[in-house]
């Protein structure tokens, strides 16, 4: 046993991203004897990132499953591993590489409940790190979240804070349906975002935003890696006279528009940010839920904000030039709240 | 007949029998089975044809798969599987659903299979169906009764039946899972990865090709550059067997060689039964099969109906006598040639009654489409 696990919770030590989704694991494994987690190197070494690092070498290679390089296989296993009574954590290596999942997570899993008119839940979590920024290029960097908040019978997160990582992880764990969650694999390791994590047992519940700076003149709304530049962008356009307020949506399905929409209540302007494609990406499921359901509030045409409709490129010009930037937002809210 | 490729059966070696001749599978019967098998051929037809009838009169929506003439196939295979053991049909398979655990207990309702008013029901769209008639046809399965639900997706279930016998092997169990599949069905990427994972951890999953020699239009050869199915089972070491799967008997033998082989912890294991769709691809293709298949195959594959094969099989071993081989003859038959005076009464009457439930069955209400989305209340 080489295991070097940092579960028990030191009192006033910041922890990163990475550790949070790690001790979220450890704990659902010890609490619950009926969970397996599986995925493409995750046992012996610990997974690419280290998210499960010594949970193996822990729970045992039964419960703690190097997979064949197979996401499809990693999801399907999992969704008979959970009609037999298990609890299952599936890893994907990259969040890209879900495709090759594809059918298994939305027609078979993502069905199950509603098809067994109830008889079936599937408590599975797929999670994998996903997101842009770190020069990942094309099948390293994506944000395909969309597909799945399009395919019902899936709840999908996205933590962009290590509480929340952990808090989200755990709830989804406890859920009983299918979560597919979206880890930010930039924030894994980022020091300045660390954080003190209760020493409770606690979680995070879905559907419920978090308000991550206050303002009155503008909404800024994003999840993930955006809630970072939506954040800085508030810091300067503060310098310029406008209060912008951020929110942070944690979990796209379900989603909390209330939140949303109590925050438009107060600026009637609104941008909404996000590192996926515009077409059919969740910023424009947002812009439309507030148009339709909360027109009346709005004294500008809400602005989306996202990557162009384009892969993600390599080389960082070309990748920063597709993405969401500070700049970008600082621009559209000058613009904006002089409409 | 046993495919050259792929793990050997193993061998029986408390062979009580003087000739040094091995115990077969089927040796074990006793003559009360094989009546019992013969009347379940019987069954399973005869669901065919009053389904085929009744779609006809337009009582039925969605497509009916006919599963005429491969009725030896699923008898075989389901006929010695444990109560508990899983399985998991597709399109064809419809008579699956009932015919698990259903040997001597056809009505007891703590069966581990599909009652036939569950099943009707489903046919029916009506709301007794085990999946409120939410999916079609055979998308319906059972987890108290160990029928993994199937989708449209050819091959998908195959994973979960892994995971299932995963889960059951963590806990201490011995079950099986057996997963029926057409022949076409074996290209299907998930096939291959998923039978690799219950290779890699020698998991109880039997794989059933249902060799019918076409996938909706295409024939085997151009799905597939061997003969035999089977040898599916090369690539990944596990056994691979082939069976006549118009001889209830080969398919029932060859099956559960591979059942006991796959419980006893061996790893997965394959077995095509070769066998012969009757009717085009689904009711909608019938018109149009009748111009993409040569008639003279047609015309061959009636020859082998499972039911004649089986009925001189129990004549020569004297299991029936001849007055009472001539009573019923649903064999060499099309579906509007037979009728119920071909079929054992207790057969007319056990799918009567499944289906008077289903005629008095309700809809569900229209806002049923609307729920079961997510589970309430946490894992
Ligand atoms: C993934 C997928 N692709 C295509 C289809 C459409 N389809 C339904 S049945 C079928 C042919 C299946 O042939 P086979 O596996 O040999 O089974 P059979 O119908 O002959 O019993 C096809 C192409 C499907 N249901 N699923
Ligand atoms: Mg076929």
């Amino acid at each position: 046993m080489s295991a070097t696990v940092d579960v028990p919770a030191q009192v006033g030590v910041k922890k990163n991203y990475l550790t949070a989704l790690k001790e979220a694991l450890f704990e659902e494994m010890s609490l619950n004897p009926h969970m397996i987690c599986q995925g493409e190197d995750i046992g012996i070494l610990g997974g690419a990132f280290g998210v499960t690092e010594g949970l193996q070498a822990q729970y045992g290679a039964q419960r703690v499953i190097d997979m064949p390089i197979s996401e499809a296989c990693i999801v399907g296993s999992a969704v008979g591993m959970a009609l037999n009574g298990k609890t299952v954590m599936a890893e994907m290596q990259f969040i890209d590489f879900i495709s090759c999942g594809f059918d298994q997570i939305v027609n078979m899993m993502a069905t199950y409940h509603y098809r067994t008119a109830g008889e079936v839940n599937i408590p599975v979590v797929v999670r994998g790190p996903a997101g842009a920024y770190g020069g990942g290029a094309l099948y390293h960097s994506q944000m395909n979240e969309s597909w799945f908040c399009n395919s019902p019978g899936l709840k999908v997160i996205c933590a962009s804070t290590p509480s929340d990582a952990k808090g989200l992880l755990k709830t989804a764990l406890r859920d009983g349906n299918p979560v597919i969650s979206y880890e930010i694999k930039e924030l894994y390791r980022r020091n300045d975002i660390a954080e003190v994590l209760p020493d409770e047992d606690y979680t995070v519940p879905f559907g419920k935003a978090a308000i991550r700076k206050a303002g009155k003149d503008i909404t800024l709304v994003s999840y993930g890696q955006n809630v970072y530049h939506c954040i800085q962008a508030a810091d300067e356009l503060e310098k310029l006279g406008v209060s912008a307020e951020v929110i942070d949506i944690r979990t796209l399905v379900p989603l909390d528009e209330e939140t949303i929409f109590n925050s438009v209540a107060k600026t009637n302007r609104v941008i909404v940010v996000n590192e996926a494609p515009m077409t059919c990406g969740f910023a424009g499921e947002i812009v439309s839920r507030i148009s339709t359901k909360a027109f009346d509030l709005l004294d500008a045409p809400p602005v989306r904000i996202t990557r162009l409709d384009t892969p993600v490129p390599w080389v960082k010009p070309l990748e920063l030039f597709v993405l969401p930037s500070v700049e970008k937002i600082v621009q559209a809210a000058l613009k904006t709240v002089k409409y | 007949m046993r495919s050259q490729s792929g793990t050997a059966a193993p061998e029986r070696t408390d062979d009580p029998k003087e000739h040094n001749q091995t115990i077969r599978p089927r040796d074990l019967l006793t003559k009360e089975d094989h009546l019992e098998i013969f009347k379940l051929l019987f069954l399973a037809r005869y669901f065919d044809v009053r389904l085929i009838k009744e779609k006809k009169r337009g009582r039925l929506r969605g497509t009916l798969y006919s599963s005429h003439n491969q009725e030896a196939v699923l008898v075989g295979c389901l006929y010695g599987l444990r109560p508990d053991d899983w399985i998991s049909p597709i399109h064809r398979d419809m008579p699956a659903f009932f015919l698990k655990d259903i040997k001597f207990k056809w009505d007891d309702p703590a069966r581990m299979g599909m009652s036939i008013e569950e099943l009707c029901a489903q046919v029916w769209g009506k709301a007794g169906s085990p999946g409120r008639a939410r999916d079609n046809w055979s998308h319906i399965g059972s987890k108290s009764k160990h029928i993994i639900h199937s989708t449209s997706m050819l091959s998908g279930t195959i994973p979960a039946a892994a995971g299932v016998v995963y889960a059951d092997r963590l806990n201490g169990g011995d079950v099986i899972a057996m997963t029926l599949n057409g022949e076409g069905s074996t290209a299907q990427g998930i096939f291959h990865e998923a039978i690799n994972f219950a290779a890699v951890h020698k998991l109880p999953v039997v794989t059933i090709i249902e060799n019918n020699h076409w996938a909706y239009g295409t024939p085997t050869h151009m799905e597939y550059s061997q003969e035999d199915f089977a040898r599916r089972a090369d690539g990944y070491g596990i056994m691979g067997l082939v069976a006549d799967g118009q001889d209830v008997l080969d398919v029932y033998d060859k099956v559960m060689m591979a059942v006991n082989h796959s419980r006893a912890g061996n790893g997965p294991s394959i077995v095509e039964c070769k066998t012969f769709r009757a009717y085009g691809h689904g009711d909608h293709d019938d018109d149009r099969a009748a111009k993409y298949r040569p008639e003279a195959e047609i015309l061959k594959g009636r020859e082998r109906d499972p039911i004649g094969v089986y009925r001189q099989y129990l004549l020569e071993k004297g299991y029936i006598s001849p007055e009472d081989a001539k009573l019923y003859i649903a064999e060499n038959k099309g579906a509007g040639e037979v009728g119920n005076e071909d079929f054992p009464p207790e057969v007319v009457a056990y799918l009567s009654k499944g289906i008077d439930y289903a005629l008095t069955c309700p809809v569900p209400e229209a806002e049923e489409g609307g729920m079961w989305v997510f589970k309430e209340g946490g894992r």
